[in-house]
């Protein structure tokens, strides 16, 4: 089904909504001289730009950067949140990150209780693409920046014409109020988009997962991360990492993001600690994403949304590393992946 | 029991001071407060548990007692850090968080009918014992072969456990040995690293038998070794490691190694394993 808004009926839906629903979507946000656009909850439809990537993508709304677990002792549940939350405009490269953190924390063996509570209380409104930013690179991972079914609903935006596309029919309601469009119409949108992003100068011949043994043990991470600083911007920006730690306040236990950057991360009291170097750090980040989850979860923990190499501030290039990685194992010859 | 981040309240019972004056070791035995939550509580040999001291933090300790006490469980606690400073603190009566077991514990169906070897250095002995104690246990003995132990430690002063020697060594079929690293007065046992003592000092029957080991890292790695150039099959080595885990469930992304999770898919390995693991511990 689709659904068609122009920018005064788009205003109208999303005011209507807002009186069930908390609304969240990328609004500017100036921070200093710097302008920079971020999820947020909103308080009007004006707030909101569609204008391009988000500079954060939204994945604090489902693993906060600081969560108060409540109470030290189980049997009490975290904090529920009664009012759902429409998240609006999230673009594929973010839709595609959400599944690895489902990976992770929606895994069969154990149901991480709060990121589940979030991500039941969030509905999602997706967002196609109609350019790339120079560093993007999900093309060359296999996702597709136009158009993506993983959202309930999915948002096309030409000039003025809004097109919502429902994938999911219980979900249709949320749109009630607005006219049925032309599919026709749709599909031009989606085949002009299609072509205006197949010329990817960036393609990759890895195996996935990378080979462990014989990646982990190259000998060019020394190289590659020697100018790496270990702020640990790349993860915080990351949509797909997720580790965390634990920290406590007067006695309320909280959880909050951590980064395998840090040389702390891994540090044993006793001062052993087993990635001791800044390049072993950045091997596991590699690694993580594009060997160890692929291996457990047979998904890549990247989506080639650019954020790191974006923020980085001596400019460490995921995609150089990758291409670095790329002509060792075709050296190596052979070898395959797992 | 595992389904939550959040520990459930336990009472220290009993503190025992392990070492003299080089190491301040303390065991501690605990039981939860709430009565549901001790019944239905089991654990393996080798898995461990994350324990809070409120306020403070949370670290992980293996099991130090066998899984036969229904009553009570223990761990051992070096003061190395700021969570095991604020245990050593504490006094019998006061109430930690503890939530778990955590980890695969170790292989105890493989070893039945197999005799057994167990070599532990310092703390990492308190893994072990948690074996130990369930394997000598009367109504398990009959289902292991001979049992060897070779236990080394700093100096006299830094043993462990003392309290169970003679329950070890009176068990049958067992024999127990204790080595320190450098001579000392008045010590009758062993001297040297328990690899350079290893060919010299086992007496049973090699081929089938099941070497679990335990201790700091650098021995780990020297013990297994030894073992693997006596002809041990590297299947038959066990041991196990500590990261510094702290989700326990495979979550957090700070013990693996490789793909591995050494809270959910350790923390117990065989050489074997260890072998298809890169070398990060």
């Amino acid at each position: 089904m689709i659904k068609v808004a122009n920018s005064e009926e788009l205003e109208q839906l999303l005011n209507r909504l807002s009186q069930d629903y908390k609304i969240a979507a990328p609004v500017v946000k100036r921070k200093g001289r710097k302008e920079r656009i971020e999820y947020e909850y909103i308080d009007s439809p004006g707030e909101i730009t569609l204008e391009r990537q988000p500079d954060s993508s939204p994945k604090k709304f489902f693993l906060p950067q600081n969560e108060r677990m409540e109470v030290e002792v189980a049997g009490a549940p975290g904090t529920e949140d009664k009012q759902k939350t429409i998240l609006f405009g999230v673009r594929s490269c973010d839709l595609e990150a959400l599944k690895v953190l489902d990976d992770v924390f929606l895994d069969d063996n154990y149901i991480d209780a709060y990121y589940q509570q979030h991500r039941e209380n969030i509905i999602i409104i997706g967002l196609s693409c109609s350019e790339g930013k120079p560093s993007c690179f999900c093309g060359t991972l296999g996702i597709d920046p136009v158009k993506n079914d993983s959202a309930p609903i999915f948002l096309y935006q030409r000039g003025d014409r809004y097109y919502f596309k429902v994938y999911d029919e219980e979900y249709a309601y949320l749109l009630e109020d607005l006219p049925e469009g032309d599919e026709g119409e749709l599909a031009e949108i989606v085949e002009e988009r299609a072509a205006s992003f197949a010329e990817n100068n960036f393609t990759l011949d890895l195996p996935v997962p990378l080979p462990e043994e014989t990646t982990f043990s190259a000998p060019f991470w020394g190289d590659l991360a020697e100018k790496c600083l270990g702020c640990g911007v790349c993860t915080y920006y990351c949509p797909t990492c997720y580790c965390f730690g634990f920290f406590w306040e007067q006695g309320e236990k909280s959880r909050c993001w951590d980064s395998c950057m840090f040389a702390s991360f891994t540090k044993h009291a006793s001062g052993h600690n087993p990635r001791r170097s800044q390049d072993q750090r950045y091997r596991q980040r590699v690694m993580h994403k594009y060997s160890y989850h692929p291996e457990n979860y047979g998904r890549l923990a990247c989506t080639g949304c650019g954020r790191c190499l974006d923020n980085c501030p001596v400019n460490l290039d995921i995609r150089s590393v990758l291409k670095t990685v790329e002509s060792y194992l075709q050296e190596k010859g052979g070898v395959k992946s797992g | 029991m595992a389904e939550t981040f959040l520990p459930h309240k336990a009472e220290i019972l009993k503190i025992t001071q392990e070492t003299g004056s080089n190491l301040n070791i303390k065991t501690f035995r605990v039981r939860f407060v709430d009565e549901e939550v001790m019944k239905s509580f089991s654990f393996l040999p080798g898995q461990f548990m994350e324990t809070t001291v409120f306020g403070v933090g949370e670290a992980p300790f293996g099991f130090a007692s066998s899984p036969t006490e229904k009553d009570f469980f223990e761990f051992s606690v070096k003061e190395t850090g700021l969570v095991t400073e604020a245990l050593h603190n504490l006094k019998e009566g006061d109430l930690i968080g503890i939530r778990g077991p955590y980890g695969n514990g170790f292989p105890v169906e493989k070893a039945r009918g197999k005799n057994i070897v167990f070599i532990g250095g310092g703390i990492g002995l308190a893994p072990l014992r948690s074996l130990i104690n369930y394997v000598l246990d009367e109504q398990n003995r009959g289902e292991f072969g001979r049992v060897q132990m070779l236990h080394a430690f700093r100096s006299p002063e830094d043993t462990l456990y003392n309290y169970d020697y003679s329950f070890w060594e009176g068990a049958p079929n067992t024999t127990v040995k204790y080595t320190i690293d450098n001579p000392a007065e008045g010590w009758e046992h062993l001297v040297g690293f328990p690899h350079t003592l290893l060919a010299s000092e086992l007496e049973c029957e090699l081929p089938g038998t099941k070497f679990f080991t335990c201790g700091p890292p650098i021995m780990i790695k020297f013990v297994t070794e030894e073992l693997r150039k006596m002809g041990i099959a590297p299947a038959d080595i066990i041991t196990t490691l500590e990261m510094k885990m702290s989700c326990g469930l495979g979550k957090c992304g700070r013990c693996n190694i490789g793909h591995k999770y050494i809270c959910k898919d350790g923390p117990v390995f065989t050489l074997e394993e260890l072998d298809q693991m890169p070398d990060e511990f």
